[in-house]
């Protein structure tokens, strides 16, 4: 998975391409615990370019919402596939996460 | 039409499970199977076998992961298969999603990991477990829709 970074003010959007599963998740995860060490707590994640995601990618952006939680920060989730979007709600973690439709739309969230 | 058959082996690798998830998508796709159905059986497969490799294998590299994929007439049945550790039978059958999500969604209680058994018991019409001297194999089974 490759994993790109763009900064909008105070906002850092990932943008993520490939497959988020047990094999990328850590790269995933260590991205994020590196931000939040440099006290970055507005990120969007933009996941247009993810065309499969497994339990452990889930996981973790449960793991990396909850540390982001803890700066009194948040993750907004932009861009989902039709797929992805499908397993979230299986899953419910849809519940948890302000998901928007483009990466746009997630970064204006944070301004309201 | 009788059935057809495809077995493949991986090493318990994690950077290789794509492999045959993107197979059995394939291999889906040409049947009967809508491009959501096709994606959720690659989902539940790959679940299957990172458990195999985590757990079964505890992560060790060097051994491996033997997918058998069968097609008949009414359905798909896929056997993953491994020589480590073997599951307790009563991970499978006390699977839940459910339990995974505190209602109130309260990300403190939400869980990181522990969903894949339970994915599969929500996407597969059957997902069964034995074990053996030959080793360990999940079955998943996913009926073919009938065509309208």
């Amino acid at each position: 998975m490759e994993i790109g970074e763009e900064k909008i003010g105070d906002i850092v959007v990932l943008k993520l391409k490939g497959r988020l599963d047990a094999s990328s998740a850590k790269a995933m995860k260590d991205k994020v615990n590196a931000l939040t060490k440099e006290n970055q707590k507005s990120l969007v994640v933009d996941m247009k370019g993810v065309d499969f995601i497994d339990s452990t990618g889930l996981g973790t952006l449960v793991a990396c919402l909850r540390s982001v939680n803890k700066l009194g920060g948040d993750i907004k989730i932009a861009s989902l596939q039709d797929q992805i979007r499908a397993i979230l709600e299986l899953t419910r973690l849809h519940h948890i996460f302000g998901i928007y439709n483009d990466g746009a739309a997630a970064v204006e969230s944070f301004k309201g | 039409m009788g059935f057809k058959r495809i077995k493949l082996a991986i090493d318990s690798d994690l950077d290789q499970v794509f492999l045959v998830g993107v197979a059995v998508n394939k291999l889906c796709s040409i049947s009967s199977f809508s491009l959501a159905e096709s994606y959720n059986i690659e989902l539940c497969v790959v679940e299957a076998i990172t458990n195999s490799i985590k757990h079964s294998y505890r992560g060790e590299k060097g051994k491996e992961v033997v997918v058998i994929l069968t097609l008949t007439e009414d359905h798909i049945s896929i056997d993953v298969c491994d020589c480590g550790t073997a599951m307790d039978p009563d991970v499978l059958k006390n699977a839940d999603l459910t339990y995974h999500n505190d209602k109130t969604y309260d990300i403190e209680n939400i869980a990181d990991c522990g969903r894949g058994i339970g994915i599969m018991k929500m996407i597969m019409d059957s997902v069964t477990y034995a074990t053996g001297k030959e080793g360990n194999c999940l079955t998943l089974r996913k009926n073919i829709p009938p065509v309208e």
